[in-house]
């Protein structure tokens, strides 16, 4: 459908785990559960110290309308609730809860109303969905359309890009019932005309799966990606389904396309079927470092080491820890984190991995410009940045990147070209704040000089 | 456990590319044209490369080690830039004078103007030219080649280049195009095989190191041009250093557009100078001078051939 | 400023050709040869002189707003006699000059130096830095050109070198080689006022003879004066 194949780069596979069904893990002895998993405002939490609190009984309420209601995984007491320093640098709430393994599941876990379009999306909003391929994004937000006729396709994201993730994977093989009755939901209350699984050519059992469940189906259809690094980006996802781009600063609906992740739509089909809302995750748990790879089912809010131990611990000593991909992951300080709910997996590398390269001068190769999925020049943008040149950015268009990483992972002399791109931003913000400022004064200026004139004459 | 860990930014797999392999890949793909160059012309081009590919890092070294800046020898372009310098001299060239051309291209052209990636002009190319004007009688002595092939073609072996005898309008004495295939003709170090500078073309292109758009416009260029001014275009291509310029000085990176469209407007205009010079400019070979003025040009060329972003905005004008 | 101080500050400190970067096309016309070297410094030391020290006499009389032209007919008057002085003593001084010899009514240092010293201050003074001004460029030019002629053409003064008649660097005489030491000569000089801890004074764009014909003349009185 696309005019033009969009750059990326080969990143390794490395799909290790991607062959043997997940393993739930046992319940940990303490789950720490932020407030703050989503993008939006952070949850407010309904318990208290001292509260019992059992499986799938909401502990914290959504902050606002972009924002989503969080549950609890385990049974037991909360410990505490107090602010701890999360990967980010910010200090966010979190609910501290000491598990008793008895896993008694709520009786306010029932199977909700869905009978129409409202209802349906209140049940999303209650289900606790996010982004679960990432981004965080509450889905109920992004499902609220006012006029369904602007979706063209919905786009189940079955990319999985990464290397080392093989959660969605996972999802795909073993709940393809629930992402088809997902489908369903979507095509009965949304009124979706076409909806596309994405599903990279590295995955070749699951588009097979998924070519059998949806034969015959009209407006459902499967496409094959190429493998090549980022697939599962969304405005590339979106280009290659639909042919076109959307337009800087505007949204995927703007071009008539909502993109889902697979495992977002497989949990709330759950919620639907069972009344069962966001409690826990399958982490893919690789790496270096980490003795038995594998993808591990846990409660939200398991700290990282514990979902380690239970991968039978480390080989080797653990030099980085990443949340996520080892293209967009962030690495963290400590194993003290825990399992959010857009963690898809947690990489651990030994030292040999874990060095970042020695970063060498630019010699102008333009393989980043190859690169980029958006066709920007890193290389540009890293000159006009050491510049501080605010208008050339501006023409560079350093706003549209999306920090996939594809130009420093090309970069031979290893330069840390998306974390420039990224402070390259906030000069380019910089530059047009006081440009508006200015225009403004000039324009009070002029109103000032017309209301004098006026006044003259 | 958990102290002592490394917090860096992503990506945190990078591919395996780095510049010393780059560098390393361009001395593979030289490495035919320098065996071509011991066929022909003897030893001595041996002593000649490795006095340039010498003085390049020694000077290099020098250069850093006064100026207090860290050393890069080891990212090997000193030896690329050297190497590709002496194929670009005849082989009776005395070895001080290619020292020297080496010291002015490593010293002058590239670190004066901010080591690599900052040079804005072709460091061979342009130490080529200050060595034409230098030495004018060394850089335009031609030895001739070795008859290795016996074609039986006329005098396919005297001391003048073929753009020489072409620009003097003697065609009796030309060698015959397979002699210019193969390299048996006289010329500098490098430039005279098009065969063995074909190899390190495909090279360089399956390993990605270098794109196919400036070679091969800015030889179809030339070969359009001089077959539309009514001169014979095979022989042209096969002459003179053009095979050389075009694959591995038209394509160095930091003096050269690094958009596709970019690429293609430099070897346009490479091409279209480079024939000028050589049917009606008083040089017999214009590669050298024609690659140095469009290096010139290229900051105005990657201005106009910037990639769009997709999605980009533009804003209208007049909208206030 | 002593007068000693006066005179020495044209010889590196405010050297004209190699910190105010006046007066460049003489002197890489002139200096492929030592000796036509020093023949042009002496010839536009002796009109900087006697125009400096008549601007300097005159400076209260010509009014401001026509003082270029009135300084332009002062030069060339003392450049027309300077040349019919050297052609009839000196013809072979003549030829090796050819145009550069009347073109030093428009050489930026004499006219620099009208503007930015000789109708501010008195006679004497103007006289000193002339002097010092003159001698400064002469050396300037000698050293160039011995530089340019060793190297380019094996030769001194014209008497060729035996053991360099091998190593001509013949672009050295050429354009190319002219603004390479011009530049490696601006370069020492940078390191020998940076040493001495003599930062580079910003000597403004009021002292450019073009300030006034200048669209950039009026940043100065922003503050932002052009670094010399």
């Amino acid at each position: 459908m696309a005019l033009r194949r969009l750059s990326g780069v080969h990143a390794p596979h490395r799909k290790n785990t991607a062959a043997v069904a997940p393993v739930r893990m046992p319940v940990p002895a303490m789950l720490t559960i932020p407030m703050s998993m989503h993008i939006g405002a952070p949850a407010k939490p309904m318990v208290s110290p001292g509260d019992t609190v059992k499986v799938g009984q909401k502990i914290a309420e959504a902050g606002g309308f972009v924002s989503s209601p969080i549950y609890t995984g385990a049974s037991g007491t909360v410990k505490k609730i107090e602010g701890v320093l999360a990967s980010g640098g910010a200090y966010v709430p979190t609910v501290f809860i000491e598990t008793d393994g008895q896993q008694e599941v709520s009786e306010t876990v029932s199977p909700p109303e869905v009978t129409d379009l409202q209802s349906f999306l209140n049940a999303v909003r209650e289900s606790g969905v996010v982004g679960l391929g990432g981004a965080g994004f509450p889905t109920a937000v992004k499902l609220a359309v006012k006029d369904l006729n602007q979706i063209e396709a919905v786009i189940i994201n079955g990319a999985e890009c990464e290397p080392y993730i093989t959660s969605d994977t996972r999802t795909m093989l073993d709940d393809a019932d629930l992402i088809m009755e997902g489908v369903a939901l979507l095509q009965k209350y949304l009124e979706v005309k076409r909806i596309v699984f994405g599903i990279e050519n590295n995955k070749p059992e699951c588009i097979k799966k998924f070519q059998e469940l949806t034969k015959g189906q009209k407006g459902v259809e499967v496409m094959a990606l190429p493998s090549l690094y980022p697939q599962g980006g969304e405005k590339v996802l979106i280009y290659n389904v639909t042919g076109r781009m959307v337009p800087e600063g505007k949204l995927p609906l703007d071009v008539g396309a909502i993109v889902i992740n697979c495992t977002t739509l497989a949990a709330i089909a759950r919620y639907v079927k069972t009344g069962m809302p966001l409690i826990e995750k399958c982490v893919t748990v690789d790496g270096s470092a980490v003795k038995e790879p594998k993808n591990v089912i846990v409660p939200i809010g398991t700290p990282m080491k514990d979902v380690f131990e239970f991968c039978g611990g480390f080989k080797a000593e653990p030099k980085k820890v990443l949340y996520g991909g080892p293209m967009m992951g962030i690495s963290v300080p400590d194993l003290e984190q825990p399992i959010l709910k857009s963690t898809n997996a947690i990489l651990a590398f030994d030292k040999k991995d874990a060095e970042p390269p020695r970063e060498t001068a630019c010699i102008k190769c333009g393989r980043c410009i190859a690169a980029c999925p958006l066709n920007l020049m890193p290389a540009d943008i890293e000159t006009a940045f050491l510049l501080k040149d605010g208008a050339m950015l501006e023409k560079l268009r350093v706003n549209i990147c999306m920090e996939c990483g594809c130009c420093s992972f090309a970069c031979p002399a290893k330069r840390p070209l998306v974390q420039t791109n990224k402070l390259a931003k906030q000069t380019l913000r910089a530059y047009q704040e006081a440009k508006k400022a200015e225009a403004e004064k000039a324009k009070a200026k002029e109103e000032a000089k017309k209301a004098e004139e006026a006044k003259t004459a | 456990m958990s102290e002592n860990m490394i917090v860096s930014v992503s990506p945190h797999v990078r591919s395996g590319m780095t510049t010393q392999k780059i560098m390393a890949i361009v001395l593979i793909a030289l490495i035919p044209a320098f065996a071509a160059s011991i066929v022909f012309f003897g030893a001595r081009a041996i002593a000649v490369v490795a006095v340039c590919a010498c003085a390049a890092v020694i000077s290099e070294y020098i250069f850093e080690k006064i100026t207090k800046r860290p050393s890069t020898i080891g990212d090997l372009s000193a030896v690329v830039t050297g190497v590709l310098l002496a194929f670009n001299l005849p082989v009776s060239i005395p070895l001080w004078m290619a020292a020297l051309g080496s010291a002015v291209a490593i010293v002058v052209v590239k670190q004066l103007f901010g080591g690599i990636g900052k040079n804005f002009a072709n460091p061979a190319i342009t130490a080529r030219i200050v060595m034409l004007l230098a030495f004018p009688t060394a850089m335009t002595t031609w030895t001739a080649a070795n008859t290795v092939i016996h074609t039986g073609a006329v005098d396919a072996v005297t001391g003048a280049t073929p753009l020489g005898l072409m620009a003097a309008g003697e065609t009796a004495a030309l060698p015959g195009l397979s002699e210019l295939f193969f390299g048996q003709c006289a010329g500098c170090l490098g430039e005279t095989s098009a065969l063995a500078l074909l190899i390190g073309f495909v090279i360089l292109l399956c390993t990605g190191v270098i794109t196919w758009h400036t070679p091969v416009v800015y030889v179809a260029t030339v070969f359009v041009f001089t077959w539309l001014i009514g001169e014979d275009p095979v022989r042209h291509i096969l002459s003179g250093g053009l095979l050389l310029g075009a694959i591995f000085m038209a394509t160095d990176y930091s003096s050269t557009p690094s958009t596709a469209w970019g690429r293609v407007i430099f070897g346009l205009g490479a091409g279209i100078i480079t024939t000028f010079i050589r049917v009606w400019g008083n040089y017999p070979e214009g590669v050298s001078f024609s690659i140095l003025l469009m290096n010139i040009l290229t900051p105005h060329i990657s201005n106009w051939t910037r990639s769009k972003p997709l999605g980009m905005i533009v804003e209208k004008k007049g909208a206030n | 400023m002593t007068k000693l101080d006066n005179f020495t500050k044209g010889i590196i400190r405010e050297n004209p050709v190699l910190v105010l970067v006046l007066g460049t096309c003489p002197t890489l016309a002139t200096s492929t040869q030592t000796s036509n070297a020093i023949g042009m410094g002496a010839a536009a030391t002796i009109v900087l002189l006697c125009s400096n020290a008549a601007i300097s006499a005159l400076r209260k009389v010509i009014p401001d707003k026509v003082r270029i032209p009135c300084y332009i007919v002062l030069i060339a008057a003392f450049v027309t006699i300077v040349q019919m002085l050297v052609k009839a003593f000196a013809p072979s001084l003549n030829e090796a000059l050819g145009i550069y010899l009347p073109l030093i009514v428009v050489n930026c240092i004499i006219l620099g130096r009208a503007e930015m010293y000789a109708n501010k201050n008195t006679v004497g003074d103007s006289v000193v830095d002339a002097l010092g001004m003159g001698v400064g460029f002469t050396l300037t030019l000698f050293v160039m050109a011995s530089i340019r002629e060793i190297f380019g053409s094996g030769a001194w003064f014209g008497m060729a070198i035996p053991f360099l008649q091998n190593f001509k660097i013949s672009i050295m005489t050429l354009a190319p080689g002219g603004f390479f030491v011009f530049g490696c000569l601006i370069a020492v000089v940078n390191r020998i006022m940076m040493k001495k801890g003599k930062p580079r004074r910003s000597l403004g764009c009021k002292s450019c003879p073009c300030a006034e014909a200048c669209g950039k003349a009026s940043c100065e009185t922003e503050g932002k004066g052009a670094e010399a």
